[in-house]
This record gives structure tokens, C-alpha cells and sequence, in this order.
């Protein structure tokens, strides 16, 4: 009861949120000089009344504010509209959330496999050489931009040609197998992965070390040694329990994370994920699109700090108090 | 102490490691350092191109029969779109290059455009006459849609009646047809034949005539709903299956952000000397890249048949052919131009505001300081440096491999002298290096083009650079794309551009939008739509002439002068001044055989006619 009741307040919160959020960035990409139709008007074979077609069609002749509210009264409707080049965002959405799922939770997945266990040894080994190696790894994770890794790895897959370059399935995927069809993908996907991984891998790492520094450090943690506990329960029982918190918070953030997608790596890779896809539709202006994945993303990352907050109140017994 | 030494043992090898690894990939260099300056010789002259295609009629079918050698059948052919990829499979609703090209692949027209001569030749219609207004079309007997319904005069009607004559889809088509606002009229004689006339004569409709046409059974429930249902209708995500197309490929599978894969029409209407049916292709499949750079990656690991390559690639590319399984063909000059504009806009936006300063409205309204600016540009320069010497200079309107190009204009290296010379005549004058005009104002301007474009923000410095030798001041300022676009065609506040546009390199008139004084794409003097007044210049109005006499006039002899004096009017009032056309150089596996490029169709126009080596094929 007391959880719906905080859940149901939460969700009220995001309206206004959600209301902002959209007022804003709506107003932000229309007063842009950024004509939707550039493409259009350049093409010396399209008339002045295909012009005046699209122009009617996308609403550009109407004030900013109507053509907010129009947005608006169709967003609330659950009717998204339609591109500037005439398709479906829904459709065009559908087309990618798959891709994009697909390759975020497969990094996800790894970084935190790896990440976690890697934080707690780098912590328990605090100062040694295994851990300065970590150290000096995860710098270079964290500096090295994500787009050159990335050029770097499709130079890696032109030379070997081990890899594919770029893309998700071969020309044709429709033709294999399925066990073909899972090997496919699998190599497809390898080195956007990689490089996704490399770089989200260092932070949560070097997060957990932190963390768990600081719980090792503790007081609770000295007297459990003191009471004579072997080092295994003093940190898996006692330290990893507290050091894991923050970590949930930034699952919340991971979730939301989950549809953005990864603008930047996708587009080298010409992986069609949503992000290139966002990337291409705010270069040019493309509001409907635009608009639609910025509030999907609004939306993901409420729910995905709610989710967090659940579940802290959940493992952290002083929240609930807290919450009374 | 010892964990010490290893600590320090081990960020020692570390770094070695890395550098190691840093000083190999300087030292592995698969080119010379020294790049050939001469264009590399692989020009299509010594190719021997088959007899132009016949009629054969067997079993009461018309076929179109192909002359080119017999080949094999089998195998797929692998190209590329740069883009974000089709945006309809609906030939009367494409607004873009892809969608066309990807539609034009299911559709055929009436008519197609001869690859050598550019003239006007049968297709989907066996053959036609043409009677002063009056173009007789004969359609073939036996052709059928994918679906097996026969292909008539029907189809035909509906096409230019219902889709394109009410500007359904893409307006465009139906505006390109319009003499002095009025429409073709089209007249169905039997099943087989259909008869259009224009109420003036108007050359550039035969060519129109290659509109592709849509079969009426499938097309017309959607066509009957209006405009949205149309619009939607044969998006990229409609089902293969269902489409009912009369191309030599049909629709096999489109996958959004990744490819579009076509298979082979079994009942084409296209035979080969032994009377077989083409194509020869199993499939073709366009990979939607995003960039050329990851177009050129995808080709290096074979993962792609064709490859355009630019500037600066065409070197490597030649060096390596001879140990590679491609070869290299250069096409020519291309149809695109780039170009520097001045905006002769001398008008006030609605608020009363001038949309260029007066003060700069005077020199650019000038001719010798536009002339000026002509003579300062270093062409030759450009194309050295800019397009690694696979470009040509360019000084006219129409691009170098049109058939309408005014062959007497030479053009000029650049001359400072004639440069500054023209400037004295203009009354502007040089003070400590800094040029200003007769009243005393300081010459500084604003240059556009859009940024991420390499070769335009070259072109921006060396400009800026040669103008700056004459004193002006150049604020070279490249934006986004989209946001140059909108004021060049909406607000009008810019001074200078760099831009490119394609042309056709067949019919002039297409450029009309560009050179009539109202028309949608005039750049260098936009005037609001459904302008009244008349502020044409004095050059204008003889372009608006020429280009209302050049579509009136039949033949192609009778054409030539009248586009002749249109180039030489731009080339010599320099309104745009036209920089360098890039050459095509395309790279084409060897294994793909009866390719047959010329300059005005590209590499592989006939994709019905190519196929595989023997022991090629997989």
C-alpha cells in the first residue's frame, strides 16, 4: 500500500516534468535556423508547389505555438506523426528499439559481469600491481574517446577482416540458417560492443572500487574483523551489502540509458540503432522525430530513477523509516 | 622493495608496448609517398559498346532484344546508397535521389535515355512517333505485370490522368509538364496505343515521357483515398511480396538502416541474343551506408562490388589495381557544379529591413566586381589541391558533360591584374592594402557554405585567400547545412555562398527553376513567392525568355543557340561564378562483365545486361 501510494505520487510528478521537458526542447529545435526542408528546396527538379505541399503538410506555416499544441494534442493520443519525409515515427521507432535493446543490454550485461567483480578485487587488492594495472586500464578506458576507438576498430576489421564492417546482419541474413543467423549477428555486433564496453567498463569499475574502499573503511567493517569473521564474510557479507547501494542508482541510470543509445559508436559503425537515427533527425530538424525520442527518453529516465529508489527501499532498511 | 621494482618494471614495458606498437603502424605504408600527378589513364575511349537494343516479337510478345554479349546466368551484384536509404517505393511520391533510383529499379517508364547519345529511346513502349504536338505511343503486346495482369494503354492513362495530371504524390512532375499552365492531354486509341498531345509545343515532354507507369489494378484503391492514403502507400515497410511492379528486379527485402536486396524478374520483357530472359542477376543488393568513408571501408573488405571514389582516394585506388580484383574507369566530368554566389537581393523583408545592406547591395549589384572576384579565383589551384586533380575548371552554367554545353566559352586562368583593374573601373580603391569603395566603406563580407563538407570549407580559405590579395575582407563562416539552406531560400541575409547543384546533363530546361526569375531555386535573387512587382534585371528578363523559348523549340539544332546564349549571358553578367567540375572515377570488380560505362550514364546503367564470369559465381 505505502509503495503504490509513493509510486502513484511519483507518476503524478513526471506530468509537469514531461510538460516542461517538451515546452523546452520543442521551442529549442523550432527557433533554430534549421530548415526541415533544405534537402527539398536544393533539388532544382522540385517545384514551388511540392514545396508548398510539404510546407502545409508539416505545419510550417503555422506560429511555433500552434504548432506546439498540435504536437501536443496528438503526443497525448498516443500518435506520434509522422516524419518530415512522410513515414511513420512509430514506425520508424519500432524499426529500431530492437536493434538498440539488443546491443545495450549486451553491453550492459558485460560491464556489470565484469565491472562489479573487477571493483571489489581492485579494492580488496587495493595498491598492488594487480591493482595499478586495473588503474592505468581504466584511464585509458575513460580517455580515449569513443568515436576514434571505434574508427580504430573498423581499421581493425578492413585489415584482418575477421569482422564485419559495420552494419548488424549480412546481405544474406535472410538466407542462413539459424544457428547462422545467431553466429551473424553475434560477429556484427563484437566490436560495437567492444568499444561500448571498454569505455562504460572503466567508470563502473573504478566506482565500485570506490565505494568499496570506503564501506572496507569503515568502522563496522574494522569491528567485524575485530570479532575475528574470516576476510570472505567481512566483505561479501558486510561491506559488499553497503558498498552496493550507489550501484542501484546507477542501474536507474543504465535502464534510462537503455533506448538513447550510443549516437557516436552507432554512427561509425553504422549500426541502425535509435541514436543514429535521433543524431540524423536533429541535424535536421525533424521535430516529430525528435521530439518523440526525447520524450521516450524523459520517460525511461523517470522510470528508471523510480525503479532505482524501489529498490533501494528495498535493500536499505533506512529508507523505508525515512520514507514514513 | 621488490614490489617496488616490479611496479616500476612493469609501466616500463607498458610503455615500450605502446610505443612499439605506435612506431609500427608509422612505419607499414602500403603507397609511395609520391602520388602521380597526372590523372590516371583509364578512360572508357578503347571500349567497344555493343549495337544499340531491337524489337523481336515471338509467340506474339514484343521484347526489347539487347545486343550486348550472351552471358551467364546467377549471382548478385553489390552496391551502396549513402543516406539514410529509401523513403518510398512509390515512383510518383519520391522526393529524393535514393527513393527515385530505388523505385525507378521496380518501375519502368515508357521511354529510357540511350547511355552513349543521351537520345530519347523506346522501353516500356515498343516504339513511338512524334507528329509536331502529338507523341503517339505504341505500348508492347504479351508484357505483363509481376502479378501476370497484362500491361495496357490502361495503365498508362491512369498514370498520367490520375496520379500525375492531379499532382498526386510528388507535385512536381505534373508542374515540369505544364506549358503556360496547362497540361498534356492524353487520348487512349486502342489497348495498345495511347496518344498525348501538348498544347504548345514543348520539347522536354518526350523525355518526361520516362515517368515511370504504375499498374492501375493495384495502384488505384489508394489513389482513389486521397492524398494521406497515398502518401503512405508503398512505404519501405509495405511486404515484398505484395508489390506489383514491371521492372527487371522486383522487391525482395528492405531492412531499415541496412540494405535493400532486389531479385531477378523472371518476366522481364528484356531478351538476349540467344532469346533468353534477362537479367542475367540473381540479385542486387544496395547496402545503405551512411558516409562515404564507411563506404570506402566496406568496399576494401569486399563487402561491396562499386565503388565512386574521390580526390584524393583516386591515386591509392590506381596503384593498387594492378594487383586487385577491380578496375578502375574514369567517367568524365560529372553533372555536379560548385560555385560562389553573390546575393543581388535588393529588397526589404516584410518589416521593412533590407535583407542585404545597402552598402554591400552596391558592390555586388556591380558586374566588375563580381567580375573582379572571377578573375581573382585560382581554379587551377583548386583542382590541384583541392580535388587532387580529378576535377576540371568550370566557367559555365551548364556542367562539362551536358550536351547542351556552349563549347566557346574557354574561360580564363587567373589574371590579379585584370582583377584589379576591373575593381578601378567599379571606383573602388586600394589604400595600404585595404580595398574600399568609391564612398569610402571598407569592403568586407560574410562566405558561406555548409560545414562538414571537407572540400567546401577548402574552398572557403583558398577563396578567402585570393580575395584577400585584392584587400577585401572575407569572413568565411561555414554552418550547418540545413541552416545555410534556410538563408539562401527564406531569410536571405548572406553575402557570399558556396554551393553545388546537379544539373541534367540532357535537358536544360530542368534548370529552370534555377534561371527564372521566380523560380523556387534563384538563388542569387530570390523573390518572395507570388511576387508582384517587376524588378527583373535587364539580363533576367532575356533568361526568362530564353527559357520559355528553349522548350518551345522541337530539335535539337534549333535548342542548341538558344542554351548557348544562356550560359554565355551567366558567364558574362557572373551572377554565379562557376568553379571546377569533379571527374568520376569508379572502381568495379573484374569479375562483372558487359560493362559498358559512358559519361552521361555512369558505370552500371544496365543492370539487367551484367553478369558473372564463369568460376566466379558462387
Amino acid at each position: 500500500m505505502e509503495f503504490a501510494k509513493y509510486i502513484f505520487k511519483r507518476i503524478l510528478q513526471t506530468i509537469p516534468l514531461l510538460i516542461i521537458v517538451s515546452l523546452i526542447s520543442f521551442f529549442i529545435i523550432r527557433l533554430s535556423p534549421v530548415d526541415p526542408l533544405a534537402e527539398l528546396r536544393l533539388n532544382p527538379s522540385i517545384s514551388q508547389e511540392t514545396l508548398n505541399k510539404e510546407i502545409k503538410r508539416l505545419n510550417l506555416d503555422k506560429p511555433i505555438y500552434i504548432q506546439y499544441f498540435s504536437w501536443a494534442k496528438s503526443f497525448v493520443k498516443g500518435d506520434l506523426g509522422y516524419t518530415s519525409a512522410g513515414e511513420k515515427v512509430s514506425v520508424k521507432l519500432k524499426e529500431r528499439i530492437p536493434n538498440t535493446l539488443l546491443l545495450t543490454l549486451v553491453v550492459i550485461f558485460m560491464t556489470w559481469a565484469v565491472g562489479v567483480p573487477l571493483g571489489i578485487l581492485s579494492a580488496i587488492k587495493k595498491e598492488t600491481a594487480f591493482d595499478r594495472m586495473l588503474t592505468i586500464l581504466a584511464s585509458i578506458g575513460m580517455a580515449i574517446p569513443s568515436f576514434f576507438f571505434a574508427i580504430l576498430m573498423l581499421m581493425f576489421a578492413v585489415k584482418t577482416g575477421w569482422f564485419p564492417v559495420g552494419g548488424l546482419t549480412s546481405y544474406d541474413f535472410n538466407d542462413l540458417g539459424f544457428g547462422a543467423k545467431i553466429i551473424d549477428i553475434a560477429k556484427h555486433l563484437c566490436l560495437p560492443a567492444l568499444v561500448l564496453f571498454t569505455i562504460s567498463l572503466s567508470g563502473l569499475q573504478r566506482q565500485m572500487r570506490a565505494n568499496m574502499l570506503e564501506v572496507l573503511d569503515s568502522d563496522y567493517v574494522k569491528f567485524a574483523r575485530a570479532k575475528g569473521l574470516s576476510e570472505w564474510k567481512v566483505v561479501f557479507k558486510h561491506a559488499l551489502r553497503n558498498a552496493v547501494n550507489p550501484m542501484i542508482t546507477l542501474l536507474g541510470f543504465e535502464f534510462a540509458g537503455l533506448l538513447s543509445g550510443a549516437a557516436l559508436t552507432e554512427y561509425v559503425f553504422q549500426y541502425p540503432g535509435l541514436g543514429r537515427l535521433i543524431l540524423e533527425a536533429v541535424m535536421k530538424s525533424d521535430i516529430n522525430l525528435v521530439m518523440a525520442s526525447l520524450m521516450m527518453g524523459t520517460i525511461m529516465l523517470i522510470l528508471g530513477n523510480l525503479i532505482a529508489d524501489i529498490l533501494l527501499m528495498i535493500t536499505d532498511p533506512r529508507l523505508r523509516r525515512g520514507g514514513e | 622493495m621488490i614490489n617496488k621494482i616490479w611496479g616500476k618494471l612493469w609501466r616500463l614495458i607498458f610503455i615500450l608496448l605502446i610505443a612499439a606498437l605506435c612506431l609500427k603502424a608509422c612505419i607499414r605504408r602500403d603507397v609511395p609517398r609520391h602520388f602521380p600527378q597526372k590523372l590516371p589513364d583509364s578512360s572508357i575511349e578503347n571500349i567497344i559498346y555493343p549495337d544499340k537494343n531491337k524489337n523481336v516479337t515471338i509467340n506474339g510478345i514484343d521484347f526489347l532484344q539487347t545486343q550486348a554479349p550472351v552471358g551467364k546466368f546467377g549471382g548478385e551484384l553489390i552496391l551502396s546508397t549513402i543516406g539514410e536509404g529509401p523513403k518510398t517505393f512509390n515512383p510518383c511520391n519520391s522526393k529524393d535521389a535514393t527513393s527515385s533510383s530505388m523505385a525507378g529499379m521496380l518501375y519502368d517508364g515508357l521511354v529510357t535515355t540511350e547511355p552513349r547519345t543521351g537520345e530519347v529511346i523506346p522501353l516500356l513502349a515498343k516504339d513511338f512517333e512524334v507528329n509536331g504536338n502529338d507523341y503517339i505511343v505504341h505500348l508492347r503486346h504479351g508484357v505483363k505485370w509481376s502479378d501476370g495482369k497484362p500491361i495496357t494503354a490502361d495503365d498508362v492513362m491512369y498514370t498520367y490522368q490520375e496520379i500525375i495530371f492531379k499532382g498526386l504524390g510528388n507535385p512536381s512532375s505534373m508542374e515540369n509538364m505544364k506549358v503556360e499552365g496547362k497540361l498534356p492531354s492524353i487520348v487512349k486509341i486502342d489497348d495498345y496505343t495511347v496518344k498525348f498531345t501538348t498544347p504548345k509545343p514543348f520539347a522536354p515532354f518526350l523525355r518526361q515521357l520516362s515517368t515511370p507507369i504504375v499498374p492501375k489494378h493495384y495502384f488505384k484503391p489508394y489513389s482513389d483515398k486521397g492524398e494521406s492514403e497515398f502518401n503512405a502507400f508503398l512505404s519501405p515497410n509495405t511486404p515484398p511480396e505484395e508489390i506489383v511492379s514491371n521492372g527487371a528486379f522486383k522487391l525482395k527485402e528492405y531492412v531499415a538502416a541496412q540494405r535493400v536486396v532486389f531479385v531477378r524478374n523472371p518476366d522481364y520483357y528484356k531478351i538476349n541474343t540467344q532469346n533468353e530472359r534477362l537479367p542475367y542477376l540473381d540479385k542486387v543488393v544496395y547496402m545503405i551506408v551512411g558516409d562515404t568513408n564507411n563506404e570506402i571501408l566496406k568496399f576494401e573488405a569486399g563487402e561491396l562490388d562499386l565503388l565512386s571514389i574521390r580526390g584524393e582516394n583516386v591515386a591509392r585506388y590506381k596503384l593498387r589495381e594492378p594487383n586487385s580484383d577491380y578496375k578502375i574507369y574514369n567517367l568524365g566530368p560529372d553533372t555536379g557544379t560548385l560555385f560562389l554566389l553573390f546575393n543581388l537581393n535588393n529588397r526589404k523583408d516584410s518589416d521593412g529591413k533590407w535583407y542585404v545592406n545597402p552598402i554591400k547591395q552596391k558592390w555586388f549589384s556591380n558586374r566588375d566586381f563580381r567580375a573582379a572576384v572571377d578573375w581573382a579565383v585560382d581554379r587551377k589551384n583548386m583542382v590541384q589541391n583541392i580535388a587532387k586533380g580529378v576535377a576540371k575548371p568550370l566557367f559555365t552554367a551548364e556542367s562539362l558533360n551536358s550536351i547542351y554545353l556552349n563549347k566557346y566559352i574557354k574561360g580564363h586562368p587567373k589574371d590579379k591584374k585584370v582583377a584589379e583593374d576591373s575593381l578601378k573601373k567599379a571606383g573602388f580603391y586600394n589604400k595600404n592594402g585595404i580595398l574600399y569603395d568609391s564612398d569610402g566603406n571598407r569592403v568586407e563580407f560574410d562566405l558561406y557554405t555548409n560545414a562538414g563538407v571537407l572540400e567546401r570549407e577548402a574552398l572557403g580559405v583558398m577563396i578567402k585567400q585570393d580575395l584577400e590579395d585584392l584587400g577585401m575582407k572575407v569572413n568565411f563562416k561555414p554552418i550547418e547545412f540545413n541552416t545555410l539552406v534556410n538563408k539562401l531560400s527564406n531569410t536571405n541575409d548572406w553575402d557570399m555562398a558556396i554551393m553545388g547543384l546537379t544539373g541534367s546533363p540532357l535537358e536544360p530546361n530542368d534548370g529552370k527553376n534555377v534561371w527564372k526569375s521566380t523560380g523556387p531555386l534563384h538563388l542569387f535573387n530570390q523573390r518572395p513567392q507570388n511576387y508582384k512587382v517587376d524588378d527583373r534585371l535587364e539580363w533576367e528578363k532575356e533568361l526568362d525568355e530564353i527559357f520559355e523559348l528553349g522548350a518551345q523549340k522541337l530539335t535539337f539544332e534549333e535548342r542548341k543557340p538558344v542554351y548557348d546564349r544562356y550560359q554565355t549571358i551567366i558567364y558574362n553578367q557572373k551572377p554565379i561564378i562557376y568553379l571546377y567540375s569533379p571527374i568520376r572515377i569508379a572502381a568495379i570488380r573484374n569479375k562483372f562483365k558487359n560493362v559498358f560505362p559512358t559519361p552521361l550514364s555512369g558505370l552500371v546503367y544496365n543492370l539487367d545486361e551484367l553478369y558473372i564470369e564463369d568460376g566466379e559465381l558462387k
